[in-house]
């Protein structure tokens, strides 16, 4: 009875060894995952909007170029036009431009100009991120026409549909390295079962031989046939097992007499 | 979206299907191009005084019996009221040439496609009816959004020199530079109107005008319009607000009426379709904005005034502000010849909306006009053009236009104002009207004070 309790003991105490094992992978696997994931997010997010912004800043810069004519022949209808073709690029939700005094010549707000953008600085060309009421977030950025003198062009860009690019791009990557912690953590568990199975049969093993020389009963073979480590370590136990044996029986041994 | 039709009604209707190409009419390009060649060099040289750098290159729209003209219009969505009443004014006159043995013995047929008043389907279009129908010219088109991003194309095309004649628009970039000298015009222009309107406001005491006005090409040309003549009087604006194209009468207008109103402005200048204006007036009333709403000649005043009325008790009080500005005189008024024979002329062939046009939209009933403005507009739009492509003699050619146009001096069209072109002179009409609504129709506006007093 002692014998079996001592060979649970022992069988637990492997397990337990190879559960933190587990726990140890997953966590590390975990840890790996949430800091990808924070540094994805972080970079992600920083060169999406560089991106956005210098895409704005390109859209700007182009509707100010072909812009100077226009302006300079007082041709509004025309200029409409073209910030009316800009305005369909899906993440552009509103363009205007204003001249060198400050009036909005075109603009493509719709029932009119938001009292935040008539207020700002008509000549900034610097990126701000502007929040309308009734409208949204955005990141606005200007590009001057003709050094300035012709006015100048905004165009502002959602900041939503930003943070929707933001969110698809890192969900992709969170997905991508959720998949991996999964699998990883399930491989490393198969193979921990791998490795921990031959020590329990060897424990096992070990704990029938000696209950064998309490009881003197059949032995227990499954582990002296295997041509691993184990097998080895089964069979050298077996040796050293016998050997103190016949060492006991001729009375040489350890627990034999003088 | 690209549609083709026939002109439809009483016979002008030509409906052939995309890309087709009968032997006769090959034949008829062939013998055209040999025939037209030498002459397009010599014509198109006489005609270069003005733009030169033309080269003749139109021959295959030479035809044996018919002059083909190329139509893109709005014959659906919320402004199919302008393109259809103008396509049956234009009709009622074609019909009547044709039925009298046409143009020195051709008849003339418009080919319809409908653009619903989008620029790209516009453009579409219009190198549809370049390419592949190889129209005589343009005709008719309806719209600032839609003639501006077809100017253009015009300008790709322009070794081929395909003409826009008489665009339902008084928007500037078909009469200004770099795109002026591909297109005709007949009406006045947007800058006219509005200066027209903003002049007599203030005549009246009326010096806080603000505008309201379709967000695009066509609105930007009228706010301009605007703010130019208030600049001439030392005014600014008193405030704007906007609304998207395409906006149907069912819609809210409040937004804008707040906007205005915080303004405290003595009128409204509306540049806009009319479904839209019908509704910000609508709207304007309803919330107190008690003060004269104008609309430019583009509104269509009659598709406007139904709107207004249908289903009103207070119909006559619901639109006591309205005042619009017109280009052409009032067909009411009979004393004018071409307002007689175009009374007579509807009267008798009534034509009925183009049935048989492959719709943006379809599936929209139209009530059409006895008489309307925009009718009459292309009405004297088919007078004159016919005019010129009679004076073209018995081989019209593409390369013969402008100096056929120019040619065009003083000419009577029976509307009380003679008609005149030159290189630099590429509209034929000055006049503006101005009318406001009496029970079902508009009326000339004689006594501005009396009509708009300030309390």
């Amino acid at each position: 009875m002692t014998a079996m309790i001592q060979k649970g003991e022992e069988v637990l105490r492997v397990r337990k060894l190879f559960r933190k094992t587990r726990f140890g992978f997953f966590a590390l696997f975990g840890i790996v995952v949430l800091s990808i994931s924070i540094l994805s997010i972080s970079t992600v997010s920083r060169e999406l909007r560089d991106e956005y912004v210098s895409n704005s800043e390109s859209i700007a810069k182009n509707i100010a170029d072909s812009s100077v004519d226009i302006l300079l022949n007082r041709n509004l209808a025309t200029l409409q036009s073209l910030i009316d073709q800009f305005v369909q690029i899906e993440s552009i939700r509103y363009i205007y431009i204003t001249s060198d005094t400050g009036e909005f010549l075109a603009h493509t707000f719709i029932p009119g100009i938001p009292e935040e953008i008539l207020a700002s600085d008509p000549s900034a060309t610097e990126a701000v991120e502007r929040s309308l009421p009734g409208l949204g977030d955005f990141v606005e950025v200007g590009s001057p026409i003709l050094s300035g003198v012709a006015g100048t062009v905004h165009v502002g860009m959602d900041l939503e549909l930003l943070g929707l690019k933001i969110q698809r791009a890192v969900g992709q990557q969170i997905y991508l390295l959720c998949i991996i912690l999964v699998t990883g953590v399930l491989a490393s568990i198969w193979l921990v079962n791998l490795a921990s199975r031959p020590l329990t049969e060897l424990l096992e093993y070990v704990v029938t031989l000696a209950r064998e020389k309490e009881s003197d009963g059949s032995t227990h073979g499954d582990v002296l046939v295997r041509d691993d480590e184990i097998g080895d370590m089964a069979r050298m136990m077996q040796y050293v097992a016998d050997d103190l044996a016949f060492a006991k029986d001729e009375g040489t041994g350890p627990g034999g007499g003088d | 979206m690209t549609t083709r039709i026939g002109g439809g009604g009483e016979g002008e209707a030509r409906q052939e299907r995309p890309g087709t190409m009968t032997r006769r009419s090959l034949v008829r390009s062939g013998l055209g191009a040999l025939v037209a060649a030498p002459w397009a060099g010599k014509l198109g040289a006489a005609g270069a005084h003005s733009y030169p750098g033309r080269r003749g290159h139109a021959a295959a729209t030479v035809q044996d019996d018919e002059i083909v003209l190329g139509v893109s219009a709005a014959f659906s969505g919320p402004s199919r009221g302008l393109g259809t009443e103008l396509y049956r004014g234009s009709m009622a006159y074609f019909n009547h040439v044709n039925e009298n043995g046409g143009v020195n013995g051709r008849r003339i047929v418009m080919k319809l496609l409908d653009d619903g008043y989008q620029p790209d389907p516009c453009v579409a279009n219009t190198i549809e009816l370049i390419q592949d129908e190889s129209v005589f010219l343009l005709f008719n088109y309806v719209g600032t959004p839609t003639v501006t991003r077809a100017l253009p194309v015009l300008k790709k095309f322009r070794d081929q020199q395909v003409y826009l004649f008489f665009p339902f628009t008084g928007a500037e970039p078909q009469r200004e530079p770099p795109y002026g000298e591909f297109a005709f015009n007949l009406r006045a222009s947007y800058r006219q109107e509005t200066a027209g309107l903003v002049d007599n406001f203030l005549s009246i005491g009326r010096r806080r005008v603000a505008v309201f006005y379709q967000n695009d090409a066509y609105g930007r040309s009228g706010w301009a319009g605007v703010r130019e003549a208030l600049a001439r009087h030392g005014e600014t604006m008193a405030g704007e607000a906007t609304y998207m194209r395409g906006t149907q009468f069912g819609a809210s207008m409040r937004g804008q009426v707040e906007i205005l109103q915080a303004r405290s402005p003595d009128a409204v200048i509306c540049i806009g379709a009319y479904q839209a204006c019908a509704a910000f007036a609508r709207d304007a009333e309803d919330l107190g904005l008690h003060i004269p709403v104008a609309n430019v000649s583009f509104v269509g005043s009659e598709n406007l005034l139904a709107l207004m009325r249908e289903g009103r008790a207070d119909a006559d009080a619901h639109t006591r502000f309205l005042v619009n500005s017109q280009v052409v005189p009032s067909y009411e008024d009979t004393s004018l010849p071409a307002v007689r024979e175009y009374h007579e002329l509807m009267a008798r062939y009534d034509p009925p909306p183009p049935d048989n046009v492959e719709r943006i939209t379809p599936g929209e009933p139209y009530e059409t006009f006895p008489q309307s403005f925009v009718s009459l507009e292309g009405f004297v739009n088919a007078k004159l053009i016919t005019e010129i492509i009679r004076r073209m003699g018995d081989n019209p050619q593409r390369s013969g236009i402008e100096e056929a146009v120019f040619a065009v001096r003083d000419y009577d069209l029976g509307v009380g104002e003679r008609v005149r072109y030159g290189p630099d002179r590429r509209q034929g009409l000055q006049m503006i009207y101005y009318t406001v609504p009496e029970g079902e129709r508009f009326v000339p506006l004689e006594d501005w004070g009396g009509r708009f007093p300030i309390s």
